[in-house]
């Protein structure tokens, strides 16, 4: 990290408005707002963390920002990214055409396009195996979880896990999928795909993220009504706490002092939850916040993605 | 807090408590995205007839520029407009649009094509988010004028828009009384619009109902024109110039919705500041006073017949 007078940031991806909010988290008050053309939704950080690809669907781009600041450096054309990811081992870049039904396999030095699978409808979340060898897809409106082989570019499976498949986390040797027409997640066996365990969280569970020391598993739940975060155990998948979080929680963000910034859908603001107290406060940002990513991410060891907090 | 934000507000919760119940029942979580879209378009929607009717509504008592017996025939005009701006038209139209524009986008890309932007066209655009919105608002504006100025040339398209200048009590209400069929015919115009420069960033949805406002305060049976301003956005005089019966049919003037400038710029402009009855003397009375099926069916006979008509003239059709 180069710039050390700058204040830590969190940035906020408004999906519905094409702006990008940089909030200062000491002072939680939006600095600036910057462009992006239509619909930034989910963002991945380049192997060098020097820039924070952020995806804009409905625009057709790859929005760059310098992750420590939030200042804009161009974009890049490319197809309907809607979620993004770097293999684990940085060779490849794959994105979720969500509009388009495409999963595009990018090389991820040049963003050169390598293999163009068309699995199923409305790719949605995604994960890999650590070993780089396998990416797993949902379809949101297929109601499946696929898996491709990134050695030989091939498809592996594609089974029903439920209905609207949405967040995927490679877990102990599992894949977790978070099934928002259901009201929980499911265990799926990576080899075969077959489903191991059901587990209930809250109706419309939508994404899955771990925590820094993997002490704790949180499912957004974005289902009718009164919206929630399910905290879990990540090894035996029990909900330990809820937090009723309103405005449909999406992506979250754990800051250095363990606060959970959980982008507020429907309710145009941030949350910063205390998970010791359960009480947060909320920061007014744009239309539709999807994606967040803070600065202080930055800090953490391994490959830092949305979704693994590590 | 803002107006935009307080309806967008309004429009989470609609969502939350009253949509993806629905969608969370149905199976359809996939649309929970989208379905937000169409709260908004609602709650702004709604808002924009309570707007319109709260300003002319007054406007039209104080200074009309006539007065009706009754007012029988605006009731179906009233029903056209909650029709189009808040009920079934615009979430059918979103999904349409929708599918058609991501099925289109996706046979280009597999062609190697990426579908622009009107910003990643002119990249100097993009921090300049009102500049952009305005450029849209223009070329948009001026894909509208040829429409318009179009639908009066063929004999067929017109006789579907006779509909639209039937109405002999033109008040705010007559903005959204067209033929289905015309209405689809705007959206394929549109849609292609929108595959060249991409579509309108959502931003200033406050904009769009402003200028969605002035086309409906120009159908107002009111006298008043914009003085020295007359040039910038139809008035009600220009508009209802246009609607006048000399002017009805296929050789018209004042085709803008929003921008006179088209009308100038293309010579059909007519600044003439009189107030002339509307209607269309040539039309069914089913078209002009008859409820919304009757209208929309005389709508498509006429449509059917002129399409006879025009291509016997194009001798494409039996031996005339
Ligand atoms: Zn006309
Ligand atoms: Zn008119």
């Amino acid at each position: 990290m180069a710039d050390s007078g700058a204040p830590p940031v969190a940035i906020v991806l408004n999906s519905g408005e094409g702006t990008v909010s940089v909030i200062d988290t000491v002072t939680r008050q939006v600095i600036r707002t910057e462009p992006a053309y239509r619909e930034p939704s989910h963002w991945a950080l380049t192997p060098d963390r020097q820039r924070l690809l952020v995806a804009d669907a409905s625009g057709n781009a790859l929005f760059i920002y310098d992750p420590s600041t939030g200042a804009p450096m161009g974009h890049k054309r490319i197809a309907d990214p809607y979620q993004i990811g770097y293999t684990p081992n940085n060779r490849y870049f794959v994105v979720n055409a969500l509009r388009l039904d495409f999963v595009d396999v990018y090389d991820g030095a040049d963003f050169s396009l390598v293999k163009r699978f068309k699995p199923g409808r409305w790719p949605s979340h995604l994960d890999f195996s650590p070993d780089s060898r396998w990416s797993f897809n949902s379809m949101q409106n297929s109601d499946t979880l696929c898996s491709f082989d990134l050695v030989n570019m091939t498809q592996r499976w594609s089974v029903k896990v439920g209905t609207t498949p949405a967040g995927v986390l490679w877990l102990n040797g599992r894949v977790i999928v978070c099934l928002m027409g259901e009201g929980g997640i499911v265990e799926v066996d990576p080899i075969r795909g077959g489903i191991t365990h059901f587990q209930k969280t809250g109706d419309g569970a939508h994404n899955i993220f771990l925590d820094e020391r993997r002490h704790i598993l949180y499912v957004s739940n974005r289902g009718p009504g009164q919206t929630s975060l399910t905290a879990l155990d990540p090894v035996t998948l029990q909900p330990v706490r809820t937090y009723p979080i309103p405005g449909g929680p999406d992506d979250i963000a754990i800051d250095p002092e363990g606060n959970i910034w959980i982008a507020q859908r429907f309710a145009e603001s941030v949350a910063v939850l205390d998970p010791q107290t359960g009480e947060y406060s909320t920061i007014p940002v744009g239309r539709s916040p999807h994606g967040i990513f803070l600065s202080s991410m930055l800090r953490q060891q391994g490959q830092v993605t949305a979704e693994r907090l590590l | 807090m803002s107006l935009d934000r307080l309806f967008s507000i309004i429009a989470g919760y609609m969502e939350q408590w009253v949509v993806v119940p629905v969608l969370f029942r149905f199976h359809w979580m996939a649309w929970d995205d989208l379905a937000f879209d169409w709260c908004l378009i609602c709650v702004y929607g709604l808002f924009a007839v309570f707007v319109t009717y709260a300003v002319c509504l007054p406007l039209e008592y104080w200074r009309p520029v006539e007065r009706w017996p009754n007012k029988k025939a605006v009731a179906v005009d009233v029903f056209y407009t909650l029709l189009n701006r808040v009920g079934v038209v615009p979430i059918v139209t979103f999904v349409l649009f929708y599918q058609a524009q991501t099925w289109t986008t996706g046979f280009l890309v597999e062609r190697g094509y990426i579908p622009p932007t009107l910003e990643s066209l002119v990249p100097f655009l993009l921090d300049r988010p009102l500049l952009t919105f305005l450029i849209y608002a223009l070329i948009l504006d001026c894909a509208d004028y040829w429409r318009h100025r179009l639908s009066h040339s063929f004999r067929w398209w017109y006789a579907l828009h006779a509909l639209h200048h039937a109405q002999r009590q033109m008040s705010f209400w007559s903005d959204d009384r067209n033929h289905l069929l015309d209405d689809t015919i705007s959206f394929l115009w549109f849609f292609v619009i929108g595959l060249i420069i991409g579509i309108p960033p959502l931003q200033f949805p406050l904009l769009v109902l402003g200028l969605k406002f002035v086309e409906s305060l120009s159908h107002a049976n009111i006298r008043l024109s914009f003085g020295p301003l007359e040039w910038l956005f139809v008035s009600p005089r220009f508009h209802r110039f246009h609607h006048g019966l000399r002017a009805a049919g296929r050789h018209s003037c004042n085709y803008a919705s929003v921008f006179p400038v088209w009308d100038i710029l293309f010579r059909t402009a007519d600044f003439r500041d009189e107030y002339l009855p509307t209607g269309d003397a040539k039309a069914p009375e089913a078209l002009a006073t008859g409820g919304y099926m009757a209208q929309q069916a005389t709508g498509l006979k006429l449509f059917w017949q002129a399409l006879g008509k025009s291509w016997a003239s194009l001798g494409i059709g039996r031996a005339a």
